[in-house]
């Protein structure tokens, strides 16, 4: 009987448990975190797709609800510098790349030569593989258990329930850019690497060597040298890249220019609007 | 090289024809950070033509700029027959923080556009197209006309000011500088605020330093102007460096130039060897009391004068340093090599199965690697001449300097 009366009052009991405050860096990671979190959680992200993840500038209201959250969810590694200015937080602090096998780890923390990455720890721009998704909710998932356990079997089954959409989609994409695998493309700003690996893209020259440092005439001339020389069609341009610069490579190689978008607050319709963009472009590069 | 080059460079002889004129105008107006001002105020208009949805490179995101300028043109022009009580330098200063500090507020709420005005201020004059600059061409020929044939009266606003009444004043001012804005914000969508404000103001200076005379510094203005603009893009493709700040840089030598042979010309012999004393007994006493800060003097002569640092160094030191400088440069030969054959295999000039060519980038990454632990050894080694060159460079050095310095005073208080 009493047993009875603790399983009928444990729903309500649930209802009215506040939810889980959780503040994201970027919104990819909102959209991962509100995927496994679900309804037991709110979700608010401290960036928007539009900015440069580099420098954000937190608002007054933005520190206010770091300092109200729960945990809070970083892309990790060096990509989020502002991040150290923040007032110390009390919430949980979850690194979602600490399981993200990560790309261009060799970027030299000693090499001599004058180009050298941005990111000191490898390619920060993990979460542009959709198969990240995989550890990185493994981590939003064992974080969300341990600040609520009551949860843990909601969250295991929302996560699952997300996976399972997003193999069918990524099924979907893979099969949309086929027909392009192994075609070879030029970037702007090196952050499409995870994409291009899980798409079977091969980045051949990033024309910002050093991100938003503009080519000097010597690397420009080189870059459009080899473009006209060469099989490659598709030049990936992000929102944040200098148009004239895209325009200059496009109007003096042929090479069609498309713009990506590196963030979005839905993580599957992302994908979603970026394999579409690609495909059509490299389409119509043939 | 001319391909990439050659619109730069007619790009940059647009901008010295019209900015030297205008600098002219604001160096005897004494208003010199105008320039930077209403850019500043036209990157705010842009910021209001983004929020109001117009991309950033529309026409329409144009003429917000010119608005907004225009409107900063007339504050600056409205202010200047009180400089009594008000400073004109003062209210450009005023408009430049709060138009900067608007503009982020403004971006804030459209952020889209943050990279693009950075990008606008920053400047793409490499990647200009002709078409920019016939229009650019076209339109501050137009307003070398009006000036031309308006010269009397906007010669006296900014030359003789004192010889107008107010209402007249007000006028050609008003005039002077809404020209002035349309200029700037069609300049700076080119080649952005730091290098239009060279173009303004460092060729005038310059020109007012060698010779006397509106037309005369016009024409030096000019030629020093071309000169720095083919200076610096030159050094750009020489020396791999992106093209904008190189040409500000170039400004700057030519500058620092000029005032090095200025100083030179003044400089006595007496005064020459106070100077000479006095870097001694610094350069000394930093390497005495710091002997691992950087010394760049002593690097350069070092790289000169191999022999300075290594009669600083055992025999083991010296046999290591050889070995270790061999190693560098036959790495350094070897990357090199290979990393054209990478590049050749990226852009499938050359055919290698996808392991072997991860197996080359990989062993490229741990070569350079190396190669930077060399380097490492070099530093370590050096450090250690240090110690040593510490009491047997630094102290010497610091005895001369003070003993010239003694000297020199002594001989003034004789």
């Amino acid at each position: 009987m009493l047993a009875a009366l603790v399983v009928a009052a444990s729903p309500s009991a649930e209802a009215e448990q506040p939810r889980l405050l959780v503040i994201t860096t970027s919104p990819d990671l909102k959209s991962l975190v509100e995927a496994v979190g679900g309804d037991r959680v709110e979700v608010e992200s401290l960036g928007r797709p539009e900015q440069d993840p580099h420098s954000i500038e937190p608002k007054p209201a933005q520190l206010v609800r770091v300092k109200q959250a729960a945990m809070l969810v970083k892309v990790g590694l060096d990509h989020e510098p502002w991040l150290a200015r923040l007032p110390a937080v009390s919430a949980s602090v979850v690194d979602a790349s600490t399981a993200v096998p990560l790309l261009q780890t060799e970027t030299p923390r000693l090499r001599a030569e004058r180009r050298v990455h941005s990111h000191a720890y490898g390619n920060t721009h993990y979460w542009l593989d959709p198969k990240n998704a995989w550890p990185v909710t493994t981590s939003i998932l064992a974080a969300l258990a341990a600040l609520s356990p009551a949860d843990k079997t909601t969250f295991e089954a929302n996560r699952q329930a997300f996976l399972t959409q997003l193999e069918a989609r990524l099924a979907a994409w893979e099969t949309t850019l086929a027909p392009y695998r192994g075609a070879r493309i030029v970037v702007i700003h090196d952050s499409w690497s995870y994409f291009a690996e899980r798409f079977g893209l091969k980045i051949v020259a990033a024309a910002e060597p050093n991100p938003g440092v503009p080519p000097s005439p010597g690397e420009l001339a080189a870059l459009l040298g080899r473009l006209r020389d060469s099989d490659v069609r598709v030049l990936v341009a992000d929102p944040h890249s200098d148009p004239s610069l895209v325009r200059q490579i496009a109007g003096k190689s042929g090479v069609k220019a498309v713009t990506l978008l590196p963030s979005g607050r839905d993580y599957i319709a992302l994908f979603e609007e970026n394999v579409q963009r690609l495909s059509q472009a490299l389409k119509s590069g043939q | 090289m001319t391909e990439l080059l050659l619109w730069p460079f007619v790009a940059g002889l647009v901008l010295t024809g019209i900015h030297v004129y205008f600098g002219l105008h604001v160096l005897a107006r004494k208003v010199v950070f105008v320039d930077l001002s209403l850019a500043q105020v036209a990157a705010l208009g842009l910021a209001v033509a983004i929020l109001a949805g117009h991309p950033v490179q529309s026409e329409a995101a144009y003429w917000y700029a010119f608005a907004f300028a225009i409107a900063g043109a007339v504050l600056v022009a409205l202010v200047r027959p009180h400089e009594g009580a008000l400073q004109q330098e003062a209210v450009i200063g005023i408009v430049y923080a709060v138009s900067a500090a608007l503009g982020v507020l403004v971006l804030d709420r459209a952020p889209q556009g943050a990279d693009h005005i950075k990008q606008l201020l920053a400047g793409t004059i490499l990647t200009v197209t002709p078409q920019e600059v016939g229009n650019l061409a076209a339109l501050y020929a137009a307003i070398g006309v009006v000036h031309l044939l308006l010269r009397r009266p906007v010669m006296r606003a900014s030359f003789h000011p004192q010889d107008m009444p107010h209402g007249l004043l007000l006028l050609w001012d008003a005039l002077f500088y809404a020209s002035f804005a349309l200029v700037v914000t069609s300049s700076v969508r080119v080649a952005g605020v730091l290098l239009v404000f060279c173009y303004l103001i460092v060729p005038a200076a310059l020109a007012g330093l060698l010779v006397t005379g509106f037309v005369a510094r016009l024409l030096s203005g000019w030629m020093l102007g071309a000169a720095s603009t083919a200076g610096g893009l030159v050094a750009s493709w020489a020396w791999d460096l992106p093209t904008g700040p190189a040409v500000v840089a170039a400004f700057g030598a030519t500058m620092a130039l000029a005032a090095l042979v200025f100083a030179i010309r003044r400089l006595t012999l007496r005064s020459s060897a106070l100077l000479a004393s006095g870097i001694a007994a610094i350069a000394g006493a930093l390497l005495l009391a710091f002997p691992q800060m950087d010394q760049p003097w002593l690097d350069a002569l070092e790289t000169a004068l191999p022999p300075l640092h290594t009669a600083f160094l055992s025999e083991s030191e010296r046999a290591t340093r050889d070995e270790t400088m061999q190693s560098i440069t036959g790495a350094r030969e070897e990357l090199t090599r290979l990393r054209a054959l990478e590049q050749d295999v990226r852009w499938n000039k050359v055919e290698m199965d996808s392991e072997k060519a991860e197996r080359l980038r990989q062993y490229l990454a741990g070569k350079s690697e190396l190669s930077a632990g060399d380097a490492l050894v070099l530093r370590h080694l050096r450090g250690k001449a240090r110690e040593r060159q510490r009491y047997l460079v630094g102290l010497p050095l610091l005895a001369i300097g003070i003993w010239g310095l003694w000297a020199q005073l002594r001989r003034r208080a004789v």
